[in-house]
């Protein structure tokens, strides 16, 4: 993919938000998005329309993920409050709490069969929840971790969180194994490539750090964004070939996987860009950011 | 009145006379007009339309209540008569708050309605409304001629003239004037056109102006037409106030012309001048202003506490111009114009033509530029570039343009070099020189064919790759640290540059003699290619060989990068193995040093043994430094990212959740144990375990060809040590003899299984069942030694143990077998199996005098076997094992050594070795494990439907063929028993599963 065809054109703003979205998340086949934010709420958009669709109010605090199943039924997020929703997307009401969390809590994913939702938690651990059942406990807590979860990221049969004791463990639920790369510095958000052979962590030291997942190696360090004290979301693009992360001047940063040289930059938000997602298939992206709105950007 | 009641008494009230009735009706209508308003609330009276007073309820002195202080009404104290709904249905009488209210009440309930006051009723339509109403009551009390309503359509009361409706329908409005409106537009419009002309003939419109202006002023009163019938709204119409907002700054209700109004009349004036001319006047005065600000006060302001205007404290009225100026410039300067605008407009009037008129909106705006943005990661202080690039340039001449060579093959491969070289460093050139010696393809290398095309591409890609580093050169690195390589190093200190092609060059064929060459030149000019630079900085502390050198640091290398282990190309093949595990007890020893003298920062080279000082170094301490922090720097890089493994387990629901099969198989997590501190104790003194921890590192590199001669040196020295932790193991053996007393039933079965298994792994089995027991069983030995009841909570070996001694219990026969007796084989098993080195023959030897105390037990143990084909097996598996005894003692010295310095994830570590046995044992070893699993599966079966009495006949059987066997050779016969214990684990495993 050439860097004419990145998303650099502002396609739509998605205004309503009261206050800073703190996440905007494609659904999985990317026709439409949510975002949720401090002001307790969660939104769902028509990002290629611009059109708002519903609003889902129960938080007691403020947002801080969601996610949603790949099948569009369900929804689950959380914020402030320690809990974990599970919401209904059609009816907007939520099905179930889940509390246990000691702290805020930081992400939230779903697993792939959208049976078990795995948060992270400020409380330094990550828990995971049962979906199908009616229990509200979780069903496993790692603890491992030695500070702050930041960013959880699953796959079939593995659990990732990134921590800001400077950890990204992989918790390999298969071989029960632990496996942690030790990064030196706090790791902010995680995401995986989308062949699922590496690892995206955002370090707080202003750089993102590509580890292959299979020998903790570190593949390549991206520069050039500020990125100190706030949680902000990184990811690739659909096919890999770009790095893409948000800046707390409210920039763009587009990197090139192999050679990490700034491909692109432009000056998205007025303040900081707490979010990036890639659209699953097509050139587009949308960001969110302090600023209060939610931005789509297409090539 | 008064004097008469001075005079009398009177007792009652007096009967009050009408006029005086009448007086207060007055009053209370006077009241009501609003007269007593004027008085403070606590002055008023509340009284009612009788003008009496008029309180409510006793507790407010209850002046009148209800109807004249009863409970009735007007028409009298009448309960509602009783009607029946059975004749008027229809007459059900709503009843509202209405019927029970008073007339004040009802009143004081509709002042609170709202509604249209005719004082707003623009066009009388409320009013007429309202009138209606009236006369429609009015009609109701009157008798009249017409009975019955008069229609509405008939009788409209008129709220306002035919007139008034008139003006109305032609668009006059309520406080307007009534005058030709397009007659005052048009003499408007003539009057300002006048104004202009006066304005543009004289600079001084000054005096002509008021003159002119004063019936402007006035206008609207003059002109205005009280509207014909109006109830004095058209007095009030008019908005006076309107015309005069607030434009000064003085307080709310401050009049500077308080006292003297002549000042005011001459304001206004000069006023409404300034508001024709535009600021033009305004500013042109505040000109002057700003030039003589500085004493000069606006009488009307007063002279506040803390002001100090000593001389002009008096001077109220100042120069009457001065004072003219302050007002206007008071009246100007918040009406319209900020100062920044003022300023604007003093600029442009300059520029103005006569007879034109400054645009009051102007589509020029100031333009202004706001000061470059600073980058925030902006030094204000100059920093030079990294030396990389200005060295680069200043010092290395760019070789000249060299077309590339005629073939186009070459000239690929000699870019591709090029861009590698660049990126890996000079290492790599070497290498591929090295290689591809013979190759005549690549004598571009040492300067063959195309050499200097290579050189010249070699140039540009340093360029290229300069230049990139420039642009991802982070401010926080210190350029020093960041982009000190080798090269620039030595250029700073103007070393020789190691330039293969000035040197090597000469020599076209380099043969063997290149590579002592490279490491002389290495050492010598201190130089590194980029890639070698990951390593510590490397001393050459066997420099008179080389050979052996570039082994040394093909070892650092190894040791401190990881990676792919090459021994096996550069081991030379010559040497024996004794010689290699000596040189790398060497290389060991100097790596050691080498830290060691790092970690010391300062110039220890001088201190350091090593030759390669002697052949003159000419680097000060401070280079070493330079590089210490380099490679410091380089260490930190490299220890991040660090991978760990840990044990994890993932509950039984998660992996169903998730779809998958759990590696726990639901078992329970180990009871957590108590470790290290008597396993540290009685079997790893602590210069054991240094041993092996060292011994550790040579293992784990785990080269299969090479590895065995060095080890078995180390193994020697380690040996001797081992011998003495095996005597430290000697007192607790004795416990673990009651641990394994239940297990006697079990391996009778096994003899049978045991041929087969790999050794290694029996004897990992049996390390991970120690390791187990050592710890957490010590204590429940201890019990059982002292004949305590211990309930058994060893989820491996005790618990699975028991219920096979359980079922035998029945049989009489089998009360031989006391847990007593069983526990002799066991003990001695447990020595071997983990402290004792199999091999070493000295600690074999001491543990077979020890066991050889013991052999009566050990028969009784025997005595166990089911059936007679075990007999066969048992005394052919015992020869076999004989046979194998050598090899098994290596390899159970070497996983004995991986329990001892791994101790802390030990424990998981050999669980899991033991777990991926078992699932082994189903796979790859399913023709023997699988086939002993079933046989085994049905021959327990067989065996439990077995009479008592054949098993009886059986073990007497046995335990006569065992009391030979052990006479034979009782050490192995404990060797022997103790693998059968593993396999007696491994069997339970399996058939757990």
């Amino acid at each position: 993919m050439s860097v004419k065809e990145l998303p650099r054109k502002e396609a739509n703003v998605l205004n309503g938000h009261e206050g800073a979205v703190l996440a905007a998340r494609f659904n999985s086949d990317g026709n439409y998005c949510l975002s949720c934010g401090k002001d307790r709420t969660i939104r769902l958009w028509n990002p290629h329309r611009g059109i708002h669709i519903k609003t889902y109010k129960a938080h007691g605090r403020e947002v801080r993920d969601v996610h949603v199943t790949p099948d569009n039924s369900k929804l689950c997020s959380c914020g402030g409050d320690r809990q974990i929703f599970f919401w209904d997307v059609s009816t907007g009401r939520v099905i179930r709490k889940f509390r246990g969390h000691d702290g805020e809590v930081n992400a939230v994913k779903f697993n792939e069969y959208a049976s078990v939702v795995v948060s992270a938690g400020y409380d330094r651990s990550l828990r995971a929840w049962d979906c199908r059942s009616h229990s509200t406990e979780p069903i496993q807590i790692i603890d491992s971790f030695l500070d702050t979860v930041m960013s959880v990221c699953l796959t079939k049969t593995e659990i990732i969180g990134g921590s800001v004791d400077g950890t990204v463990r992989t918790f390999d639920i298969r071989i029960g194994r632990e496996i942690s790369d030790d990064l030196g510095q706090p790791v902010n958000c995680i995401s995986m490539s989308n062949d699922g052979n590496c690892i995206l962590a955002s370090c707080l030291d202003s750089t993102l750090r590509l580890l292959d997942r299979s020998t903790g190696e570190l593949l390549q360090e991206y520069k050039g964004h500020t990125c100190k004290s706030y949680k902000m979301d990184c990811c690739l693009t659909n096919n890999d070939a770009h790095v893409i992360g948000g800046s707390e001047d409210g920039s763009i940063f587009f990197w090139d996987l192999v050679d990490a040289s700034v491909v692109s930059k432009f000056r998205a938000h007025s303040s900081v860009v707490t979010s990036v997602s890639y659209h699953p298939k097509d050139n587009c992206m949308i960001t969110s950011s302090v600023d209060g709105t939610v931005r789509v950007w297409k090539q | 009145m008064d004097s008469d009641e001075e005079d009398y008494v009177f007792f009652g009230k007096p009967i009050e006379r009408e006029e005086e009735i009448t007086n207060r009706r007055k009053k209370a209508a006077a009241e009501a007009s609003g007269n007593l308003r004027s008085l403070p609330p606590w002055k008023q009276e509340v009284r009612d339309e009788e003008g009496r007073r008029r309180f409510h309820g006793a507790f407010t002195g209850g002046f009148s209540a209800g109807y004249f202080n009863t409970v009735g009404t007007k028409e009298g104290w009448a309960p509602q008569s009783f009607t029946s709904s059975r004749k008027n249905r229809a007459e059900v009488k709503q009843q509202s708050i209405f019927n029970f209210l008073d007339e004040d009440e009802k009143t004081e309930l509709e002042s609170q309605n709202l509604g249209t006051s005719s004082q707003f009723d623009t066009f009388g339509f409320t009013a007429a409304e309202y009138a209606r109403k009236q006369a429609n009551k009015e009609q109701k009390q009157r008798p009249s001629a017409i009975p019955g309503p008069v229609p509405d359509e008939l009788i409209l009361p008129a709220s306002e003239s035919i007139g008034v409706k008139l003006l109305l329908k032609m668009g006059w409005r309520r406080g307007r004037a009534i005058k030709d409106l397009h007659a005052s537009s048009l003499y408007d419009a003539r009057r300002e056109a006048r104004k202009a002309f006066l304005a543009f003939a004289s600079e001084d419109t000054k005096a002509s102006h008021p003159t002119d202006f004063e019936p402007v002023e006035g206008e609207p009163e003059n002109f205005l037409a009280q509207p014909a019938d109006d109830d004095a709204q058209s007095s009030q119409s008019l908005p006076v106030f309107v015309i005069n907002p607030k434009q000064d700054l003085h307080g709310l209700g401050y009049d500077p012309f308080k006292h003297a109004p002549e000042f005011r009349e001459k304001k206004r004036s000069r006023l409404s001048n300034d508001k024709q001319h535009g600021y033009r006047k305004a500013i042109s005065i505040k000109d002057s202003l700003f030039g003589s600000k500085s004493g000069k006060a606006a009488s009307g302001f007063g002279i506040g506490a803390l002001e100090e205007f000593d001389a002009e404290d008096e001077d109220i009225y100042a120069a009457g111009y001065d004072f003219e100026e302050t007002v206007i410039e008071e009246d100007e300067e918040p009406s319209r114009l900020s100062v920044e605008s003022k300023k604007k407009a003093v600029r442009k009037d300059q520029g103005v033509l006569r007879g034109f008129k400054v645009a009051t909106v102007s589509d020029y705006q100031l333009e202004r530029f706001d000061p470059p943005i600073i980058p925030k990661d902006f030094v204000p202080h100059h920093k030079f570039p990294g030396p990389l690039e200005t060295l680069k340039k200043l010092d290395v001449p760019s070789p000249p343009e060299v077309p590339p060579p005629d073939d186009n093959n070459l000239k690929l491969l000699i870019e591709g070099v090029a861009t590698l070289v660049a990126r890996c460093g000079k290492l790599f050139e070497d290498l591929s020189r090295k290689k591809n010696q013979s190759n005549p393809l690549f004598s571009f290398l040492s300067g063959g064919n195309g050499h200097d095309y290579y050189d010249r591409k070699l140039w540009e890609e340093h360029q290229k790759r300069g230049d990139q580093a420039k642009l991802s050169l982070d401010g926080k690195l210190s350029p020093s640290v960041q982009k000190m390589t080798a090269e620039n190093r030595g250029k700073l200190l103007g070393e020789k540059p190691l330039e293969r092609s000035s040197r090597e060059t000469t020599s076209s064929s380099v043969a063997s003699g290149d590579f002592v060459q490279l490491q002389f030149n290495l050492s010598d000019t201190f130089k590194k290619p980029e890639s070698f630079n990951e390593l510590p900085e490397v001393a050459k502390p066997f420099k008179d060989d080389p050979a052996k050198q570039e082994r040394f640091e093909q070892f650092l290398k190894e040791k401190y990068e990881g990676g792919l282990r090459s021994m096996g190309s550069s081991a030379a093949s010559n040497m024996s193995e004794a010689a290699r595990a000596h040189e790398r007890l060497d290389f060991e020893a100097a790596a050691e040093a080498i830290e060691k003298g790092k970690r010391g920062k300062e110039s220890l080279i001088s201190e350091q043994p090593f030759d390669f000082l002697a052949t003159g170094m000419q680097f000060t301490s401070g280079v070493q430094e330079v590089k210490d922090t380099h490679a410091e720097n380089l260490m930190t890089k490299k220890m991040y990212p660090r991978r760990e493994e840990f044990q994890w387990r993932p509950l039984p629901v998660l992996c169903k959740r998730f779809d998958l099969i759990d590696p726990f198989m639901g078992k329970p997590p180990p009871a957590p144990r108590m470790r290290s501190k008597i396993d540290s104790l009685l079997f790893m003194p602590d210069y054991v375990k240094g041993a092996k921890l060292e011994e550790d590192l040579v293992t784990n590199r785990d080269v299969p060809v090479a590895q065995t001669d060095a080890q078995k040196t180390i193994e020697d020295v380690a040996g001797k040590e081992i011998e003495v932790a095996a005597e430290n193991v000697e007192r607790p053996v004795d416990l673990y003899k009651a641990i394994f007393s239940d297990d006697s039933d079990e391996d009778v079965e096994d003899i049978n299984t045991k041929k087969v298994e790999d050794q290694e792994k029996k004897i990992e089995v049996a390390t991970t069942t120690l390791n187990r027991l050592i710890a957490g069983d010590f204590l429940e030995s201890l019990g059982k030694e002292l004949g305590l009841e211990v309930p058994p909570d060893m989820p491996y070996s005790t618990n699975n143990v028991s219920t096979p001694t359980q079922k035998e219990t029945p049989n009489g026969e089998n009360a031989i077998l006391s847990p007593l007796e069983g526990r002799t084989f066991c003990a001695p098993k447990s020595v071997s199996g983990t402290s004792l080195n199999p091999g070493q023959e000295t600690a074999q030897d001491g543990e077979l005098a020890k066991n050889e105390s013991i052999p009566g037990r050990s028969v009784r143990y025997s005595s166990k076997y089911p059936d007679g084909l075990s007999e066969n097996i048992s005394g052919k598996v015992n020869m076999e094992k004989i046979a194998q005894e050598d090899k098994k003692g290596k390899s159970s010295s070497r996983h004995q050594r991986n329990w001892s310095s791994s101790s802390s994830s030990e424990d998981e570590r050999s669980r899991k070795q033991s777990r991926r046995h078992r699932y082994r044992s189903s796979d790859s070893y399913s023709d023997s494990a699988s086939d002993h699993h079933d046989r085994y599966r049905s021959r327990s079966k067989g065996r439990r439907k077995k009479s008592s009495r054949e098993k009886s006949s059986s073990s007497r059987k046995h335990s006569k063929h065992h009391k030979h066997r052990n006479r034979d050779s009782p050490s192995r016969s404990h060797q022997v028993s103790e693998r059968e214990h593993s396999e007696a684990r491994k069997e339970k495993r399996i058939r757990r599963d």
